[in-house]
């Protein structure tokens, strides 16, 4: 678990870098609150998260990060357009129901939006599923298949797609090698173990 | 909320004196000798407001936290009035020394509200001017009327500051109401199963308790003596409102199709037919029990109260007061938080979450959860570690932890 802290660090920095100081933040999928409460730290940010979990929310409010507990879709559509400067998704695309018509809304509700995720085109994933022959597990999604929730695993070449074709501006992208610090300098989609984007209209 | 919170059987030790209690606590009386001027512009030359205290307040007097009551709550939330006593204070499995609601770091007051009749002036008290109960001739009284007089009381009590206003149910709506009113002095606020307008529906159940007091013709108009009144009336309103702070799972688990067992000397259950004693009877263990609660509702209650009360609830509409909801929590610093039960019908979760979107839009700091409970409206007073561990972390965070360890 302490590797995945700190190999979690390097990401949530590279998040705070492109969250402008007080600005308003939205982090959809905030778990217990880790990535909020650095950002307020960092940042000074006016923080909130939503997450499905009441267990989650307790300890967000415990540490004094505001949360809803309730579906992510839902919370968006009671905002107004560019409500928030930042929507961050970091580690919840996978998770989604819907997660075109989620980004696209974050779209609509942020000024930016962030999205953070395991690459699973990264070659150990590849090598893994194709000897192995089995439902792939590395250090974010470490468990079985029976015990997991529902998953829809992306790789950096189909969020590349994916903006492409919804005419989606991407402002910044970073991808980051298996040790999830060094930049990844060519064939991201083989070599890249996380990605981050900065999108915008 | 209905008052079902039963003690648990005493084992060794004396139930005022357990671990967590409060213990034995008092009821005192705030005289408010000036008068005070109702959202109306009636006014009434003075008031009382019947609280209590628990818990000592710091000598920053920032630590208080106000406790606010439900429709038929009153200000004993905590603690006993003697070891005889049948059951605590209403809200007695949060607050305490230790508990969730802290009264070792907290100074808990809770006031019997204005119009209220356990304690604080309403159309029960006696009117200067004619020496007889106020009756119909008591102001219109407002949540914000409620809020004011309890501000009178803060100050009286030195109250610089309030840490939380909590409140569930009608309590939620005037503790957000609080937060509106009166920004400078409120940190923080915990809303429970409330919500920011009160539903159609919920006003439709108000209306058929208060025609059932005002068809009663003891009522007379609101005219009557203290030891009389439309017994019948406010007992069915009791009856029929105490369903819905429950639920069908509930009612359920509790009662079942169970049927009433004729005592030792009773004539056994009627088989078919009307015109034997008893077949109209309370056959069915929840419709004895519907009635035992209306039954004990009018010894405490007061029917004209009631009235005022459920119409006071009528009215609460933050949007139609203040132009728009977010306009009425932009005056809010204070951080919210607000917890809905899945099981609630009343107040039903998305009014809750209603609530809690409406502070983000008006860009103020403010959470929502949401607890699966099946116990419907009074979830709020459920015995839950989930809910007290949100409880204590909201209340508690940034509360300087003493390490003694050195």
């Amino acid at each position: 678990m302490e590797k995945i802290a700190v190999k979690r660090s390097f990401d949530m920095r590279i998040i705070g870098d492109w969250v402008e100081p007080e600005s308003r933040v939205l982090d959809l999928g905030c778990g217990r609150g880790d990535l909020l409460d650095y950002l307020v730290q960092a940042r000074a940010v006016s923080a909130v998260g939503v997450d499905i979990d009441f267990a989650n929310v307790t300890a967000c409010v415990s540490r004094g990060v505001p949360a809803y507990q309730g579906d992510i879709a839902a919370f968006m559509r009671a905002f107004p357009e560019r409500h928030f400067d930042r929507v961050v998704c970091s580690r919840t695309v996978q998770e989604l129901q819907d997660p075109a018509a989620v980004i696209l809304e974050a779209l609509r509700v942020g000024k930016a939006v962030t999205v953070g995720f395991v690459n699973h085109g990264f070659w150990k994933n590849r090598i893994a599923g194709l000897l192995g022959g089995r439902k792939v597990r590395n250090a974010v999604y470490p468990t079985s298949w029976y015990e997991s929730r529902p998953a829809n695993p992306v790789t950096i070449a189909d969020f590349e797609d994916f903006c492409r074709e919804k005419d989606i501006r991407v402002a910044r992208r970073v991808h980051l090698l298996g040790d999830w610090k060094t930049h990844c300098p060519v064939l991201p989609n083989l070599l890249a173990g996380y990605a981050l984007y900065d999108l915008t209209r | 909320m209905t008052d079902d919170v039963e003690a648990k059987p005493a084992d060794s030790a004396p139930r005022h004196l357990a671990h967590g209690d409060v213990g034995i606590v008092q009821p005192r009386d705030y005289v408010h000798d000036r008068p005070f001027t109702f959202k109306n512009g009636q006014v009434i030359p003075g008031f009382t407001l019947r609280y209590e205290t628990y818990g000592a307040l710091n000598e920053t007097r920032d630590n208080a936290i106000l406790i606010c009551h439900a429709l038929s709550g009153d200000h004993h939330c905590a603690g006993w009035h003697s070891p005889e006593d049948r059951k605590p204070g209403w809200w007695n499995n949060l607050i305490g020394p230790g508990k969730a609601v802290d009264t070792r770091q907290f100074h808990v007051i809770c006031a019997n509200v204005l119009g209220g009749c356990q304690g604080s002036t309403g159309p029960l008290s006696t009117d200067p001017a004619t020496g007889r109960p106020y009756g119909v001739h008591f102001p219109a009284v407002t949540f914000r009327d409620m809020v004011n007089s309890q501000r009178h009381l803060l100050d009286h009590l030195g109250v610089v500051k309030l840490h939380g206003v909590i409140g569930g149910s009608m309590g939620g709506m005037i503790a957000l109401l609080f937060a509106i009113e009166h920004p400078e002095i409120v940190g923080r606020v915990l809303a429970m199963a409330t919500t920011a307008r009160e539903s159609t529906q919920a006003i439709a159940f108000n209306e058929v308790g208060r025609q059932a007091i005002m068809q009663d013709t003891a009522w007379n108009n609101g005219d009557y003596p203290r030891d009389g009144g439309p017994r019948v009336g406010l007992a069915i309103a009791r009856m029929m409102a105490h369903i819905t702070y429950l639920s069908d799972a509930s009612l359920d688990r509790k009662f079942g199709r169970r049927v009433v067992k004729p005592g030792p000397g009773d004539a056994p259950a009627p088989a078919a037919d009307p015109q034997a004693p008893g077949f109209f009877g309370a056959q069915f263990e929840v419709e004895s029990y519907l009635r035992h609660q209306g039954q004990s509702f009018i010894n405490r209650f007061d029917a004209n109260s009631y009235l005022y009360i459920t119409r006071a609830l009528d009215q609460f509409d933050l949007a139609h007061a203040y132009g728009s909801v977010e306009k009425a929590f932009a005056r809010v610093q204070a951080e919210s938080l607000v917890v809905g039960f899945t099981s609630d019908w009343l107040f039903p979760p998305g009014q809750n979450r209603a609530i809690a979107l409406a502070l983000l839009r008006a860009g103020r700091r403010a959470s929502y959860a949401e607890l699966s409970t099946d116990l419907g409206h009074d979830s709020f007073l459920l015995e839950s570690e989930e809910l007290y561990a949100l409880v204590r972390g909201f209340l508690e965070r940034d509360r300087v932890a003493f390490d003694f360890s050195i």
